[in-house]
């Protein structure tokens, strides 16, 4: 068994380097609480958010240890080529943030959430429609953040992921993983000062997990490199290529899956024009409409500012999948000449392995307190978002006297606590059906392709219909649901492919808005026409 | 040829974002506590202009 050969140990200097991180991003965190008198102060941060302090916040929030783990297991089965997604997503940020599309008319119109724009234009029961929908793919693309965390900080640090204590507490006897009773520890410390100081906290801690979590990243890609050498990892890449090499991956237990290295340099050989299509498509959806991102542009103090977070921030998304990248290639390589992964080991967690072998003291420590802050920046960025959109947008529209701006506040904490909730049981039992990436792009298109569709109809379509609008939210979901469902019940041969999904979602969204818009004013001009004449 | 091109090409991806990543870590933490700075005191300003309690403890 790998762990019994591990010696676990933390060295003082790397629990030094933890305990210190923790208390200074909590007290951190809790101390910006003075500051909240409203909810605009607690959602969008007074709109008083400057350039560089969005830069880092909206580079620590989009990388968590869920994103290390998968760009990691993209390496690890698809080499450099693993990292295509990440240079979609910077050339998609570049272009947004040079021309202003969407981010622009977005920022002018003053709105809290992208749905709110939407009762603008197409009125409340779209924009009520557009939260639900937001909420659902949100929520549950967020479902596996815990689960991955855990299991990254379990390897790494070279603990048993399926260890478990006992304890007694008036008597009744508990048998706790040691997986959830951390995870949940984190993220009570997470939920304490995101519930107190809203978006406030967020940038402030935030700005210390940028810092924390960015020497991390920069010293691990360098050590791993230096360990394994520039040209051995790129012949070992073409050599396990070319030869077929196959590992086991034996993390879901009673199964067995073959990873085997795609075309380590070339995307289209490793996954298809139809993957790389879907994921140039989703990386423009992302950047206009993923509501966590489109928080900062919204916090932003004004238009040109949110445009120059997006271009100085998008060569970071290269780095954000190329980086850790590079560490599931170093994990791939070192097991293969180890004869293979240990028993219950997988593509996904073989890199924090990896590492745990390469870290003496001290560097362990920062690559811990690093990944905290990762996991830490992005959980509570995200639980902000989500309440935020569930108050906005689907309470508010629903109540007929406006709550009072304490009541609000009440409100958003809450639902903050109660994503929360949702996200310790949902989060450390759900079972990955695939790839995390694919999980995570298919949940995120449940609501990327229709409140794109949405958006850009709203912002640049005069003709855009309500009908339209309800059928593009409609449709765009049935794709990535039906993804989740089927791939749950049926064998892998005859499961649905991710990128077929996702350009379902985004055709039937397209769709729907375009034939929706039609019909939908075919017939309010029937209406008027029958009005005038009676 | 083009899988030499494309180890050029993402060679100079990964060195550029270790290169990016560490020129951001500076740039980015010096002006970033300057802008959390001006926040906070703008926060604070806000409570004295609008005559609402200031920040507690104060």
């Amino acid at each position: 068994m790998f762990f019994a050969a591990i010696d676990f140990t933390l060295a003082p200097i790397d629990w030094i380097i933890i305990v210190v991180y923790l208390i200074g991003c909590v007290a951190a965190g809790v101390w910006m609480r003075r500051y909240v008198r409203n909810v605009d102060d607690f959602a969008v941060a007074g709109r008083e958010m400057d350039l560089n302090l969005g830069v880092a916040s909206l580079a620590a929030t989009e990388v968590g240890i869920v994103t290390v783990m998968y760009t990691a297991e993209n390496g690890f089965k698809n080499g450099l080529a693993g990292a295509t997604p990440g240079l979609l997503a910077c050339i998609m940020m570049l272009i947004v943030g040079m021309t202003g599309f969407v981010i622009v008319p977005m920022r002018n119109a003053g709105v809290m959430t992208i749905p709110e724009l939407f009762e603008k234009r197409f009125g409340k029961h779209v924009r009520w429609l557009a939260g639900v929908v937001v909420i659902l793919g949100g929520v549950l693309n967020m479902g596996i953040f815990l689960r991955l965390g855990g299991d990254f900080l379990m390897f790494v640090a070279g603990l048993d992921p399926a260890a478990k204590f006992h304890i007694d507490l008036a008597g009744v006897s508990f048998n706790l993983g040691m997986i959830e009773a951390m995870m949940t520890g984190l993220l009570l410390l997470v939920l304490l000062y995101t519930v107190l100081g809203g978006m406030l906290s967020v940038l402030i801690t935030d700005y210390l997990q940028f810092l924390v979590m960015g020497a991390g990243l920069v010293v691990t890609s360098v050590l791993v490199i230096w360990n394994v050498g520039w040209s051995n990892l790129i012949d070992g890449l073409w050599q396990a290529h070319t030869s077929g090499v196959k590992l086991l991956d034996t993390s879901i237990p009673g199964t067995t899956t073959e990873v085997t290295m795609a075309h380590p340099f070339n995307p289209i050989a490793a996954f298809g024009w139809g993957w790389v299509t879907w994921q140039a498509m989703t990386s423009i959806a992302i950047v206009t409409t993923w509501q966590t991102t489109i928080a900062r542009v919204l916090a932003a103090r004004n238009a040109d500012t949110a445009k120059s977070i997006y271009r100085r921030t998008s060569f970071y998304y290269v780095g954000r999948f190329g980086l850790p990248g590079i560490w599931g290639i170093g994990a791939f390589l070192y097991f293969w000449h180890q004869g293979g992964l240990p028993e219950g080991m997988g593509s996904l967690t073989a890199m924090p392995a990896f590492l745990h072998t390469i870290l003496g003291p001290g560097l362990l420590g920062l690559v811990i307190a690093a990944m905290l802050a990762a996991e830490m920046s992005t959980d509570s960025g995200y639980l902000l978002t989500w309440a935020t959109v569930i108050y906005n947008d689907i309470i508010s529209p629903c109540l007929r006297k406006p709550l009072s701006p304490r009541a609000k506040l009440l409100t958003v904490r809450l639902m903050v606590l109660l994503i929360g909730v949702f996200l310790v049981f949902y989060g450390l039992w759900y079972q990955l059906p695939g790839a995390a990436w694919d999980y995570l792009a298919v949940t995120g298109n449940i609501y990327l392709a229709s409140l794109f569709t949405l958006l850009v109809a709203a912002l640049y379509w005069p003709g855009a219909h309500s009908w339209g609008a309800v059928a593009a939210i409609v449709l765009g979901a049935i794709g990535p649901v039906t993804f989740l469902i089927v791939n749950a019940i049926v064998e892998k041969q005859n499961q649905i492919s991710p990128e077929i999904a996702g350009w379902s979602a985004f055709g039937l969204a397209f769709a729907g808005m375009i034939v929706g818009s039609l019909v939908g004013r075919t017939v309010s001009k029937g209406r008027s026409a029958g009005t005038t004449t009676s | 040829m083009l899988d030499r091109f494309l180890i050029a090409f993402w060679t100079v991806m990964v060195f550029g974002s270790i290169a990016w990543y560490g020129y951001l870590l500076f740039h980015v933490g010096i002006k970033g506590g300057w802008d959390i700075a001006r926040m906070i005191r703008v926060l604070s300003g806000q409570g004295g202009e609008n005559q609402s309690p200031g920040p507690k403890g104060q």
